[in-house]
């Protein structure tokens, strides 16, 4: 390959940007698309969709640990009447251990909510309150009961394995990034640590690590070393770069077609340009009292995590493609005391969740943000051990529910079923990989298209598995 | 990186399900054994063949099972998959019941099969024993075979250059040109010191035209003792090395694991040889004989040795020593001993037989019986119940004598301190009416909680008489000071005492030995038949495992894990030697021979050169097990001295081929001492209690001080990571880290460019430069030798002088005092942050 252009586009939207955009263009290499056996450009460069997105951005609520769809998101009426007593189907356990056949109806209460009249839990009354802005898919399968397992599915496209990038690296590849002064992939981590399967929620696998997500921290600051010491700032600090810079490209001149150095050069542009970025990204103080109310910044409960819905609201105006929330200590991993646990992690995430959506909704950002709302499994219509007050619920990757709004996502319906206790999809199955392929699609992606050459191979994200655009939930 | 606050371990499903492709295409004839039944064991066999009993009566293990079918009549109809019941059911997705279904691309290759005749390799026969077994297609896997040195191939004299060339010419392609001297020197040493070399070293390196230079530097940087903390960390990445035990938020220091890194390190520097060293950490204790008292250093060693061991995670120290922690410990364990030394993912054959390598779960219990007596979760021992106290008995007569006097001279403090007291008492009575001194002294004698109401009255209205040892210096300072001069003495004798030190060793109850049992689906209350410990079957030809004795009648101890080190390092095992070999040659070259240093199996990736790595296992063993003597092999080979300078249009972009040598990044501690070597602050002071750690007010974890000890000495907490090491991929200790990764963010970039460490280190690099060379041109050129370890070129001079000029200006501007200093600290600290400073080449 040519390293000049190489080079150029992969350095393409730092120094001197300018300069060097008209250079591109002389080539023509802008956002040139990829050939048959050849990569897309290795550079955060908006890119040419396949065909016209209704999508621009994606923010992932991710729910580590398997939110109970039955008490959520499924109500189950035969469930309820049946309580108690031995289930007649076969049901898949996790923990065999504390295999148990009695049927748990849901503790809580649904109601119609909206004018669609979906069908939401008690548990969940902020959520009930977006009911016509989001499409609840009630027929979620990974087919698989473990957390790493089905994570690694949904993230990497193929079950249990890692060393795959995640699908914010394949957007971000697929797409570049519509921000010159904040990474396009960014993960607000939780508190409570990180999530279960760690650094592979959000690693770019056999992708460079241009694409790989950026952590900020639970805590401010949220990037260390944000700010130069006051002593540095302004012109020192830009002749400072501008000599790194040049120390950098003779070196690269060296050590032509090195594609790492190439992708730390373009790190240190970013770092300079997210200093003051950054800064204002994540700074919620300049959002109104009324702003800070609707997400629950003035609740003890809700405040941590609303202010990172705040955030992520906030990144996805200033151009950032992709950012997921996560969710350290598997809150939803209810094993045994469903009946205290699964209230308090509602009560921590729902005012928020419901929060995101009308805002970009008031903003008219929602039509192009898709809102993902989900874990990795969802939860057994039998209760985990003996049935009492403490019971919980196993894993369950057979059937569970998830739910999506924005970028084009039909609001005010439910999609898909799950047999009559809420164990396994039934009716219109979507697995992880149809996830995939919908919400590429909605971005403007064919994933069959999205193509990565690794070492000989040339990899999709489903990896060439059954994976469909479910069309049926598009408007 | 912030590590995770530890959650239940058993929460996280020990599900080892993974997706795998066989070749889709096959150009030779459809076999049972060969393409066949690996798919039926990925997706069936633990219903249909590995139970004792089996579903609906449908076996599958042999082509004639399944042809005589089981409840729902015969499964297979050779020539016939339309009419053969395991394909309907198959595509029906109807099996597998759970889970995930067989993907099409593998039910064709069944249905292939059958439709050719359903071909079989051997002979069946008429019956089998319970259990997936291990098939002759099983053992034809190469990590299986036995190591045997290849016939090194004739392109080049030096035997790796002739491994890597024959594959080099096979492409049309060849080995790039040899690096230049400083070039050489720069790799070599960090290669071997983590550091890089002095400016003078490099000069005396280039002046030097001898034939042996080269080999002279690979000496000495393998004598200095700079080479211990730099492939000592190697290894303690493996290990899984912590200072704290990760119990959830806790996170309780483990005082003593320093002792194991510092054995490591000394173990590393005397180049002890491989397989005592692995010896050591399986099986140190039963090395020494008990009772352990007046230990020799090697004794001590020895037992620190066994540190290895109890590197997991260990939730039990503040959370109980409940069975299923004490279980997630001993799991861990088992999985760094696994990946550190077999290189298979043993762990998966925990819960049922490994789907794809051919790992039953009796072997992965036979595993675990090796360490039980150790490791015995129904007798736990936490952290800190593993010390080992160091005092001989010298020591302990000494400090037995010492106590006793330091108990009388507290008894005759305490008389005097008493007799102090009641002549200030009596004399501050005096100032008192006397008809109420009786009544006051008898209200202050009686104890606070006997006094009567009217006592209680007496003393609140007299305060002055409520004395007491810490205001006696209010009442007679004399009397006061003399008594801080006893206690002074009394504690000047106590610190005469040895202090205590301890070991954390790892070993077995004595007396106890408990059996393993097999747990069904890997639950520990699910305890099925006991398992005796032995090696695991498929390391050995049929039907020679190699089993151990429950207990060695010779031994104090059941000598298990003894026999197992032993046998391990025999030069013969076939997954230890090529395991060690592959991760010396993943450390000289950023990748190993196989890419997943810690899965050689089925799972991980197949070796890109796989003679090559029997080779050098071959030669690991030959060369008395000497890590240093591999090192110059390796090292002195062309492919290790080419340049690293890519070809212009060449095919081997990604260098799978070895047609370069590799850029690399440095470490994480190879940056961080980089930095504090170049500033001048470096203390390059070896071993010893590591320097805790600390948060600084925004919440970084740094060294304590600004320790300027090297990287290897910080302390490693779980939970606290230092935050310079973490952002450049320091081993994550979850468990352990079998290799580093190397990624390229944003917050890299900003901690190099505003973090008060890179700042520091900076200002002082620039005042090195001051103390050292009058004028600023010499100044500049010297910053360019130890940074970058060559001279300056006149473009980059100019570019440089422009630049403080500028920046001079600017700080002149701001009225910051120096300005010029200032620039020169700026132009330093670019130094540090560019990639020639953090790349290798």
């Amino acid at each position: 390959m040519n390293t000049r252009r190489e080079f150029l586009t992969r350095s393409g939207f730092g120094v001197g940007g300018i300069a060097l955009a008209h250079l591109l263009q002389q080539d023509g290499l802008l956002a040139a698309p990829s050939k048959p056996g050849e990569n897309l450009p290795m550079d955060l460069k908006a890119k040419v969709p396949h065909f016209a997105p209704k999508a621009k951005a994606m923010i992932s609520l991710f729910m580590h640990g398997g939110p109970s769809h039955v008490d959520l998101f499924d109500p189950k009426p035969e469930l309820t009447k049946h309580n108690g007593q031995d289930y007649g189907g076969q049901v898949h356990y996790s923990f065999v251990n504390r295999a148990s056949k009695k049927l748990f109806g849901s503790p809580w209460k649904f109601e119609k909510r909206g004018q669609c009249g979906t069908e939401i839990s008690e548990l969940l009354p902020n959520i009930g309150s977006i009911a016509d802005d989001i499409c609840v898919v009630r027929s979620m399968h990974t087919g698989h009961n473990g957390h790493e397992v089905s994570i690694r599915y949904f993230h990497g496209g193929i079950a249990g394995v890692t060393g795959r990038p995640t699908m914010g690296s394949w957007i971000v590849y697929g797409l570049g990034s519509e921000s010159q002064n904040l990474p396009a992939y960014m993960v607000l981590s939780d508190p409570g640590g990180h999530p279960v399967d760690g650094t592979h929620n959000w690693s770019s696998g056999f992708m460079p690590p241009l694409y790989q997500g950026t952590v900020l921290r639970a805590q401010e600051p949220r990037i260390l070393n944000l700010d130069a010491p006051l002593n540095l700032r302004g012109p020192i600090q830009r002749e400072n770069l501008e000599l790194l810079g040049e120390l950098n490209r003779r070196h690269l001149a060296s050590h032509p077609g090195e594609a790492d150095l190439e992708t730390r050069i373009a790190s240190y542009e970013l770092a300079s340009r997210m200093q003051s970025a950054a800064k204002d990204a994540l700074d919620v103080s300049k959002e109104s009292d009324r702003v800070h109310k609707m997400y629950g910044l003035d609740q003890p409960e809700t405040r941590e995590y609303g202010t990172r819905c705040l955030i992520a609201r906030r990144l996805i105006e200033r151009g950032v493609r992709f950012v997921q929330l996560f969710l350290g200590g598997q809150p939803w991993d209810t094993h045994e005391n469903i009946r205290s646990g699964l209230p308090a992690i509602c009560r921590r995430t729902d005012r928020p969740s419901a929060a995101l959506v009308m805002d970009l909704k008031q903003r008219g950002l929602l039509d192009t943000t898709i809102v993902h709302w989900g874990g990795e499994i969802g939860r057994l219509p039998v209760s985990e051990g003996e049935l009492t007050d403490k019971s919980g619920r196993d894993h369950n990757g057979q059937g569970f529910s998830i739910w999506l709004a924005g970028g084009g996502i039909k609001g005010g319906m439910t999609y898909g079923t799950t047999d009559e206790v809420g164990h396994k999809a039934e009716d219109n199955v979507v697995t992880p990989n149809d996830f995939q392929a919908t919400l590429l699609y909605l971005l403007g992606i064919d994933h069959q298209k999205l193509v990565y050459h690794s070492n000989g191979r040339e990899q999709k994200i489903a990896d060439g598995r059954p994976a469909r655009v479910v069309q049926e939930i598009l408007r | 990186m912030k590590l995770p606050t530890p959650i239940p371990r058993w929460r996280v499903l020990f599900v080892c399900v993974i997706a795998f492709v066989p070749a889709s295409v096959r150009a030779d004839v459809l076999t049972f054994e060969k393409d066949v039944r690996p798919i039926l064991k990925a997706y069936c066999l633990d219903c249909h063949g590995s139970g004792e009993k089996v579903a609906g009566k449908l076996d599958l293990r042999l082509k004639r099972f399944i042809e005589q079918g089981g409840s729902n009549g015969p499964a297979l109809v050779v020539k016939d998959p339309v009419k053969s019941l395991i394909i309907e059911r198959m595509k029906s997705g109807e099996m597998p019941p759970t889970e995930k279904k067989v993907p099409p691309a593998q039910i064709a290759i069944i249905e292939q099969w059958i439709a050719n005749g359903a071909t079989i390799n051997r002979p069946e026969p008429e019956k089998l024993p319970p259990g997936i077994d291990i098939t002759p297609e099983d053992r034809a896997y190469w990590f299986y075979q036995p190591l045997q040195r290849p016939t090194v191939p004739t392109t080049a004299a030096h035997p790796i250059d002739a491994f890597i060339v024959a594959k080099l010419r096979e492409k049309n392609l060849d080995l790039s040109a040899e690096a230049d001297k400083r070039t050489l020197i720069r790799r070599a040493t960090f290669d071997l010191s983590g550091l890089p070399p002095t400016p003078e070293e490099v000069a005396a390196f280039v002046a030097d035209s001898s034939s042996d230079a080269y080999e002279k530097l690979l000496d000495r940087l393998l004598a200095s003792p700079r080479y211990g903390e730099r492939w000592g960390r190697h290894w303690l990445d493996v290990a899984g090395y912590a200072d704290s035990d990760g119990d959830g938020t806790t996170d309780t220091v483990r005082p003593y694991a320093w002792k194991y890194r510092d054995y490591v390190i000394r173990a590393m520097n005397s180049d002890k040889p491989f397989n005592q060293f692995i010896i050591e950490q399986l099986a140190g204790d039963e090395l020494v004989p008990a009772p352990w008292k007046n230990l020799t250093a090697e004794q001590i060693d020895q037992l620190a040795a066994t540190g290895f061991l109890r590197m997991a995670p260990d939730p039990t120290t503040s959370n109980g020593d409940t069975a299923p922690l004490a279980n997630q410990v001993v799991g861990d364990t088992l999985r760094i001993v696994s990946t550190s030394l077999l290189g298979l993912s043993v762990g998966c054959a925990q819960c049922h037989d490994h789907r794809y390598d051919p790992i039953p779960q009796v072997d992965y219990f036979r595993f675990r019986a090796v360490f039980e007596p150790a490791l015995d979760p129904a007798n736990w021992r936490r952290s800190n119940q593993r010390h080992v106290s160091l005092y001989t008995d010298a020591d302990r007569a000494k400090s037995d004598a010492i106590n006793a006097e330091v108990q009388k001279l507290q008894g005759e403090y305490n008389i005097k301190q008493s007799k102090f007291m009641d002549a200030a008492l009596e004399k501050e009575l005096l100032k008192h009416p006397e008809h109420q001194r009786v009544p006051l002294r008898e209200a202050y004698k009686t104890p606070a909680d006997k006094r009567n109401p009217e006592q209680k009255k007496l003393l609140e209205l007299h305060p002055s008489v409520n004395l007491n040892p810490g205001v006696l210096y209010q009442y007679d300072a004399a009397a006061a000071d003399e008594l801080k001069r006893d206690q002074a003495s009394i504690a000047a004798k106590q610190a005469l005492r040895p202090i205590e030190d301890f070991v954390a060793v790892t070993n077995e109850t004595p007396g106890s030995l408990p059996k393993t049992h097999l747990f069904y689906r890997g639950d520990y209350r699910a305890p099925k038949q006991v398992i005796t410990p032995g090696d695991l079957t498929i390391a050995a030809p049929d039907g020679a495992r190699f089993e151990i004795p429950e207990k060695d009648p010779k031994l104090a101890t059941s000598g298990r894990r003894l026999a197992y080190a032993r046998h391990l390092t025999s030069g013969k095992h076939p997954l230890v030697g090529r395991v060690l070999a592959n991760r010396i040659w993943l450390q000289h070259f950023g990748r190993g021979i196989v890419d997943t240093p810690g899965e050689f199996g089925l799972l991980g990736v197949r070796p890109t050169h796989p003679a090559l790595l029997d080779f050098l296992a071959v030669e690991l063993a030959e060369r008395g097990w000497s890590l240093k003597s591999m090192h110059k092999l390796i090292m002195t080979s062309r492919v290790y001295r080419q340049s690293s300078v890519m070809t212009p249009n060449t095919t081997d972009r990604d260098n799978q081929f070895y047609s370069r040598f590799p850029l690399r990044r440095l470490e994480a501690e190879a940056i961080r001492d980089h930095i504090l070597s170049v500033s001048g602050l470096l203390d390059d002071k070896a071993f010893g209690p590591p320097i805790p750690i600390v948060e600084d007010f925004v919440g970084q974890v740094i060294a304590q001080n600004d320790s300027p000890r090297r990287s290897i000495y910080l302390q490693v907490r779980r939970t606290k990571p230092v935050s310079l090491l973490s952002a450049f991929d320091a081993a994550g200790t979850a468990v352990n880290c079998d290799r580093r990764i190397s990624s390229t963010a944003a917050p890299q970039s900003l901690m190099l460019m505003n973090s008060d460490f890179v700042l520091k280190n900076a200002e002082l690099f620039a005042k090195r430069l001051r103390e050292q060379k009058p004028t600023l041109t010499e100044q500049i050129s010297l910053a360019w030798s130890i940074a970058y370890q060559r001279p300056i070129s006149p473009e980059e001079s100019a570019a440089v002088t422009k630049f403080l000029e500028k920046q001079t200006a600017h700080h002149a501007d701001a009225k910051t005092p120096n300005p010029d200093f200032h620039a020169l600290v700026n132009l330093c600290q670019q130094l540090m942050c560019s990639n020639e400073f953090l790349y290798v080449d």
